[in-house]
């Protein structure tokens, strides 16, 4: 009778993730291709393809494209992991349907403040800036901006510490943590996706920590007219702004490690090599983020001195354990290539080249010429679109055609695959050549002694039109299995 | 290009087209899988190797570069001072410092200041209002160096221009709907000719 209630039990919270799974992955679809339009339109704007568009318009919509993809990535990761998750470990669907709520809420004060306020100051809304636009956009549009940051806040701080709650409860945390297996020990047997979602977790917190500070400082001063300190402000961005796109990644990670043997019918499983990578990633990104102040040069020398060294070693345990490991898996082995797997998969090549570009850009001496010019962009681009966006993407297609049992189309997946990498690729090549060239970035015009910024723009065009049609068919095939698994 | 900018490119293109060909390589070997055979542990051989070369590239990297860091150490002087202070949209540039909105409007709209060609020159960078960025571009487009202009704090960035000409300060952080428009000019001289104007000034 026990076990009956048991596997009841087991059916009914599936039901409940895959429900979720399913709504969170709906809000994608409307939001993902809206939100990468946007990034269209501005490589159009830079390309002078439309010369009377208003620059203020350009930077609501910098904005809100910035602000979009990070959080938008972040909660379907998010998503995804808690899906994977269930087989192990039982998060509260409640939780995440509060943080459903909350986010919808959120995103819809992000989008008045942007479109309605025309806040333009950037996703990173750079003290003081938010209240001293030069009276382009008013300061009820700063207002919601910030009131809809604090939002997504609370309802993501909630959903990370009920994760947390939902590991605690099978494991301790030196366990989650996997330090028994650095003392020698492998029972009890951690799967990885526990360890890099624990890791994740305490560093959203940390993130999360930073941004509270950030906001209480900017009511401080808008109530009481105090100002804040500058630099302590840029700190408490770029701190929660770098740990939110680094445990974005990581969640894409953590797909990677429970998708993958999937595929390749190989288990991927916790060692002492993998528990020492995850915990030295927990330490050194707490330092990495001071590579986006190199440019402050009143900041101590020995915070920029630390930032490069956190930069340039946190990329060893990616590279020798994460992607070391992916290839080893599936050197000369029967590999189940779908659109799924393959996007998967691929992720993590988005993932190496970007962490070289990223490695050089965080050389302080590199970043004196390359700070704030397309590089940066060229390189976030590289692991965020073909990095963990494509692993995220991956993961709703494998979901999708789990639960639908419709077959894979290898020819058209295979198409697809070529188009994204080609359009996508060929995307940040022109970052890149832009980055080298020293055009800044986040300019919605160039100067006529700054002119290659604009050929660049209309070159990626191109490719970015490619891009676009990769993605739609990676829709079609995509939706067409979700609307199936309802 | 700067050398070191140069390099940081090559070794990119290098390390993209490696990585690539690592993947075709590895995708391609999925093709004719071994039968019975689990290779996952003679690939896992390589590991070690590859960790100790990656280590070896970093720490060249950290030893290279780091020497190379562009901030100002405590016994470096220059051999003339220029302030500069970024307002909403333009870099105002002066010989003496810009303390108020009337003198940063007049500056802004004045002539360029004029500094010596194969010199130190000091520029100490602040702000009015909002964050800007401070870079100093020649009329080919290569960038010299940059620092951020702040409220509140001065950061005091060595430039030595090899060749006189007009030189442009852009902005390189976000500061508005005309942060894209928002310059600075500076001349160079010649060592000589410079001398010469302050004396004729004189």
């Amino acid at each position: 009778m026990a076990e009956i209630a048991i596997k009841a039990e087991a059916v009914e919270i599936e039901a409940k993730v895959k429900k979720l799974t399913l709504v969170w992955t709906g809000l994608t679809f409307i939001l993902f291709p809206i939100l990468g339009l946007l990034g269209f339109l501005m490589r159009l704007v830079q390309g002078n393809v439309f010369p009377m568009f208003p620059p203020e318009w350009f930077y609501s919509i910098l904005t809100l494209h910035g602000v979009g993809m990070v959080g938008l990535w972040f909660v379907e990761g998010m998503i995804a992991v808690i899906y994977l998750l269930s087989k192990y470990v039982k998060p509260s669907a409640g939780v995440s349907w509060f943080s459903f709520t909350f986010t919808l809420i959120g995103v819809a004060l992000i989008i008045i403040s942007t479109i309605a306020g025309k806040f333009g100051a950037g996703w990173y809304f750079l003290y003081p800036l938010p209240y001293k636009s030069a009276e382009i956009w008013p300061n009820w549009a700063t207002d919601l901006y910030l009131i809809g940051l604090g939002v997504l806040g609370i309802a993501w701080t909630v959903w990370v510490i009920d994760v947390l709650r939902a590991i605690a409860k099978k494991y301790t945390l030196n366990q989650a943590l996997a330090w028994h297996y650095l003392a020698g020990k492998t029972e009890p047997e951690l799967p990885p996706i526990i360890l890099i979602v624990t890791v994740t977790c305490i560093g959203a917190i940390t993130g999360f920590l930073a941004a509270v500070a950030l906001l209480l400082l900017f009511l401080f001063d808008r109530v009481s007219g105090t100002p804040a300190d500058p630099l302590l402000m840029k700190n408490l961005v770029f701190y929660f702004g770098h740990v939110l796109v680094n445990i974005t990644m990581y969640l894409g990670v953590a797909i990677l490690y429970e998708t993958l043997p999937q595929y390749t019918q190989k288990p991927w499983k916790t060692n002492k090599l993998v528990a020492f990578a995850w915990n030295t990633v927990l330490f050194l990104v707490l330092f990495a983020y001071f590579h986006h102040l190199y440019m402050d040069f009143v900041q101590p020398k020995a915070f920029q001195i630390i930032g490069q060294f956190a930069s340039y070693f946190i990329s060893v345990p990616a590279a020798v354990v994460t992607i070391f490991s992916a290839l080893a898996m599936i050197y000369k082995t029967k590999v189940n290539w779908t659109l799924g797997s393959s996007l998967i998969f691929l992720g993590t090549m988005g993932w190496a080249v970007g962490g070289v570009a990223a490695v050089i850009d965080s050389s302080i001496a590199v970043n004196f010429r390359f700070h704030n010019t397309l590089w940066v962009p060229a390189h976030f681009h590289t692991y965020f679109l073909m990095g963990v966006v494509l692993m995220i993407l991956g993961f709703i297609y494998h979901f999708s055609q789990l639960h639908s049992n419709i077959p894979d189309n290898s020819k058209l997946a295979k198409f697809t695959v070529w188009l994204i990498l080609i359009g996508g690729y060929g995307f940040l090549s022109m970052f890149y050549t832009g980055g080298a060239l020293f055009v800044p970035r986040r300019y919605a015009l160039y100067p006529p002694a700054l002119s290659s910024g604009t050929t660049l723009a209309q070159i990626s065009i191109v490719f970015v039109s490619i891009l676009t049609i990769g993605f739609l068919l990676y829709l079609i095939q995509t939706i067409r299995r979700w609307a199936r698994s309802f | 290009m700067a050398p070191i900018n140069a390099v940081a490119v090559a070794i990119f293109i290098f390390f993209a087209l490696l990585i690539f060909g690592v993947y075709a390589f590895f995708i391609s070997s999925t093709r004719k899988p071994a039968v019975g055979e689990d290779y996952y542990k003679s690939v896992a051989k390589l590991r070690a190797p590859f960790f100790v070369i990656l280590l070896l590239l970093l720490i060249a990297g950290l030893v290279l570069t780091l020497p190379k860091i562009p901030y100002p150490s405590k016994g470096k002087f220059p051999d003339a001072v220029v302030y500069v202070a970024g307002k909403q949209f333009n870099f105002a540039l002066d010989t003496q410092p810009i303390e108020s909105e009337e003198r940063w409007k007049e500056r802004a709209e004045a002539e360029p200041v004029q500094v010596p060609a194969g010199k130190w020159i000091e520029f100490r960078v602040t702000s009015l209002d909002v964050n800007h960025g401070f870079s100093l571009y020649d009329e080919n487009g290569k960038l010299l160096g940059q620092t951020q202009a702040m409220p509140g704090y001065v950061n005091r960035l060595f430039i030595k221009f090899d060749k006189p000409g007009f030189y442009t300060a852009y902005c390189m952080e976000l500061c508005g709907n005309s942060h894209h428009a928002m310059k600075g000019v500076i001349e160079v001289v010649e060592e000589g000719t410079f001398g010469a104007k302050i004396l004729n000034q004189q």
